[in-house]
């Protein structure tokens, strides 16, 4: 047995912090926006739970941003833009290996390690989700919370209104994305390897499997250590 | 008993009379005088006439001296008596028909043709008798009464008589003033030639207008003269407005403060109030019953009347603008923060939060606890921020101001859409004007949006607003601004704000729940539905193709 070391506490802190907020904020979101169809809180707490976790978030999304520039490592998440081709040919390996090597038992194409921890895939979507989408939830979900404290940019962008749209817009897609980021989650070694690994730091190796050799542990990490 | 020897009196005082009167024959005008006085000295000489009236018969001798006509016999004008006989007078009616006989008597000396020399004289004489304004027995001259006298009281010695000024279409204006009313209004000091310019103890022009009401609306310039900021104002009013499009009931000065007895506004507080429910009245039962008003019968000196929210000069129509609720705020200064008390927004809820609620819901949607609440959508030019009025829009569409209503409501059902505030939207952008349809939350009347009940009863459910289809989401207007600064109402389907294409045409209005748009919910549940999906497909695509994964792994094991 190895241990892969992959996800620092910080990370990992940051991680399940999110996991919850990001479920309440669903949900009460749905309530809020839903509350003629749905019933799970009352209006008012629906309001109350999803502003303290609006900022609770903010909070935890700076605890990913310092400990990634701080370290530097924010480079995991830069795609090798400079080798355009190269790259687009791995994500496109990479996207082959999900649609059809997954079933015929290939071998994951991306070994994770510590400084390489993310597949062509992952990174370009975690980098828009971290970078761009995140952020614009955050910044949509504050105008909505009082949005006369940022009339003038919430008037720039063309009115509330437009806010509340990507606010929506960004609700529906985190909403599907967190059930397929989980599935793809459980492509582990073992369907509870990447998600262990998520509370651990490190992930488990067979001995006679060394990264980059078994099927099950090669692709191990790719899935474990997204968000 | 003292009745008795007046009777006794008069009964020898007429038998004397004849006598004295034929003694007196040829008597210089001194002597005839004297012997008129002899009885016309008494205080107490009156005559009853028909109508019950009694006219005084009393001559003060030392003023009839002091006036100009001091050198006339009395026989002069009281030409049917002379020092012979003193005829029992004939039935007179009324003093006013007796004085309109005596007006004869004048002329005995001064010729229509001198009375008539002045146009305006000549018009009073059409209107009054001569004693109405010169008086009788005690006529002073008139160049040296111009000289002597006040100017106000050189007016009003003729002005505090009946006098009515005809006007082209056949009303008549009373050019009446009450001395004691000027005196008392807020302007009793000044003088009647500071309004009434032009006007002189030498000059007093002829002047003739169409109605009553044309002169009401020229007094407003002689007003402007003193009140330079108020008349500023009132050219911002939907009272001008509407006197604009030939609205005459439409008020102008005069119309609130009255002409002569104008009060201070300071001082008497229902000045507005009696002024404004002169038109408004259907205003007052729901004004008195509300809060404000039970104060203000209380006596609260503080309880506000119509300007006190409204504003006196710079009226504006209350669908269009929400500066109404500056009224308020002039004396609820708190009201942000007591308002935040309750509208939770944490983890910390800031003055902007009550004021993004301040900007959109009118303080009676919420004060007005019975009453029915409608959301206004009023067009906006995005850019200068002020209403498009019928008169811009028709001209950006080439149609009558008449027929934008129509143009708002593409599918003629006589029900404005989402997809209508789209077109209407589209369209403008093509003219190269960015609309904008404003939202704002209001009672559905004006006599709704003064029944302000106390603060324990205001709405403070979150969710009258706060969920699809809330209660106060369900009559919805798009309103056009008309010229005269009223607005046009202009039904909407109760979704219209819920509707995707509003969005951009109603960008700045927004509501949680309220304006939900409704096709994001079934979104949702196709992207949720999606997401399961993916696992479903690639996890059967697993099984599927399980065997083949067996197989292979065989294959590696057999190699090993």
């Amino acid at each position: 047995m190895t241990r892969l070391f992959l996800h620092p506490l910080p990370i990992r802190i940051w991680h399940w912090v999110n996991l919850a907020a990001f479920i309440v904020l669903i949900l009460t979101g749905a309530q809020i926006k839903m509350g003629d169809r749905l019933n799970l809180f009352s209006f008012e707490t629906a309001v109350d739970v999803h502003s303290w976790l609006g900022f609770v978030l903010i909070a935890n999304y700076f605890i990913w941003l310092v400990y990634y520039l701080v370290t530097g490592n924010i480079k995991i998440y830069i795609p090798p833009l400079h080798r355009p081709l190269e790259f687009a040919k791995k994500a496109l390996i990479q996207a082959k290996f999900y649609g059809f090597g997954i079933m015929v038992g290939d071998e994951n194409p991306h070994h994770s390690t510590f400084y390489n921890k993310f597949n062509p895939m992952q990174q370009v979507s975690y980098l828009a989700i971290m970078v761009l989408l995140i952020p614009l939830q955050l910044i949509t979900g504050l105008f909505l919370w009082d949005p006369n404290l940022f009339l003038p940019i919430v008037n720039l962008i063309g009115g509330i209104q437009i806010a509340d749209t990507i606010h929506i817009f960004l609700w529906i897609f985190f909403s599907a994305f967190m059930i397929v980021h989980f599935y793809l989650a459980t492509l582990g070694h073992t369907p509870m390897a990447h998600i262990i690994a998520m509370f651990k730091g490190y992930e488990e190796l067979h001995e006679e499997h060394g990264p980059g050799h078994g099927e099950e542990h090669a692709h191990s990490e790719e899935h474990g250590h997204g968000h | 008993m003292n009745k008795k020897y007046v009777s006794i009196f008069l009964v020898i005082a007429f038998m004397i009379f004849p006598l004295c009167v034929s003694a007196a024959k040829g008597v210089p005008k001194q002597d005839e005088v004297q012997l008129c006085l002899m009885c016309h000295q008494d205080k107490g000489l009156t005559k009853k006439l028909e109508n019950m009236e009694r006219l005084s018969l009393y001559i003060d001798g030392n003023q009839f001296m002091a006036s100009v006509h001091r050198n006339v016999k009395c026989t002069g004008c009281h030409n049917d008596i002379s020092m012979d006989s003193h005829p029992r007078v004939k039935t007179i009616n009324s003093k006013k028909e007796y004085s309109a006989q005596m007006y004869r008597k004048c002329r005995i000396c001064h010729t229509d043709q001198q009375l008539s020399k002045n146009p305006i004289h000549s018009q009073l004489m059409a209107r009054a008798s001569c004693a109405e304004c010169h008086g009788s027995h005690y006529t002073k001259g008139v160049k040296a009464e111009k000289v002597a006298v006040q100017e106000n009281i050189y007016c009003i010695s003729c002005h505090r008589n009946q006098l009515v000024m005809s006007m082209k279409n056949g009303e008549s204006l009373s050019l009446s003033v009450d001395q004691s009313m000027v005196g008392n209004s807020v302007h009793g000091k000044l003088k009647c030639t500071e309004c009434h310019t032009g006007f002189s103890k030498t000059a007093h022009p002829v002047r003739s207008f169409n109605s009553k009401r044309d002169y009401a609306i020229l007094t407003a310039d002689t007003c402007r003269k003193c009140h330079e900021e108020a008349s500023k104002q009132f050219e911002t009013s939907v009272h001008l407005s509407v006197l604009k499009t030939g609205n005459l009931k439409a008020p102008t000065c005069t119309d609130c403060h009255g002409a002569h007895g104008v009060a201070s506004t300071k001082k008497d507080r229902t000045v507005g109030l009696t002024s404004c429910n002169k038109c408004h009245a259907d205003m007052k039962p729901s004004y008195d019953m509300s809060v404000h008003g039970m104060a203000l019968a209380k006596g609260n000196a503080e309880a506000p009347s119509c300007s006190s929210c409204h504003n006196a000069h710079n009226i504006e129509s209350t669908t269009m603008t929400t500066k109404i609720k500056d009224g308020c705020l002039k004396c609820h200064k708190d009201a942000a923060k007591a308002h935040n008390k309750w509208l939770k927004n944490p983890p910390v809820t800031l003055p902007t939060f009550s004021k993004a609620h301040f900007d959109v819901v009118s303080c009676a949607a919420c004060h007005s606890p019975d009453a029915q609440r409608r959301i206004y959508l009023t067009l906006h030019n995005r850019k200068t921020d002020k209403p498009l009025s019928e008169e811009e829009l028709a001209k950006l569409l080439d149609t009558d101001p008449g027929k934008v209503k129509d143009g708002l409501d593409t599918n003629k059902d006589g029900k404005v859409e989402g997809k209508d505030l789209w077109n209407m939207f589209a369209l403008l952008f093509k003219k190269g004007t960015i609309a904008l349809f404003k939202g704002t939350l209001d009672v559905s009347s004006s006599v709704e949006s003064h029944m302000i009940a106390p603060k324990a009863e205001a709405v403070k459910d979150c969710t009258q607003c706060h969920l699809p289809n809330a209660k106060f989401f369900q009559n919805v207007f798009v309103a056009v601004k008309k010229s005269d600064g009223k607005p046009t109402l202009i039904p909407a389907e109760k979704d219209t704000v819920r509707s995707v294409f509003s969005i951009i045409p109603a960008s700045k209005f927004y509501a949680i729940g309220g304006s939900s748009i409704e096709l994001w919910d079934i979104l949702f549940i196709v992207a949720l539905i999606g997401g399961i999906a993916v696992p479903i497909g690639h996890i059967t695509l697993r099984i599927v193709f399980s065997p083949i994964r067996s197989l292979r792994r065989m294959g590696k094991g057999g190699k090993k």
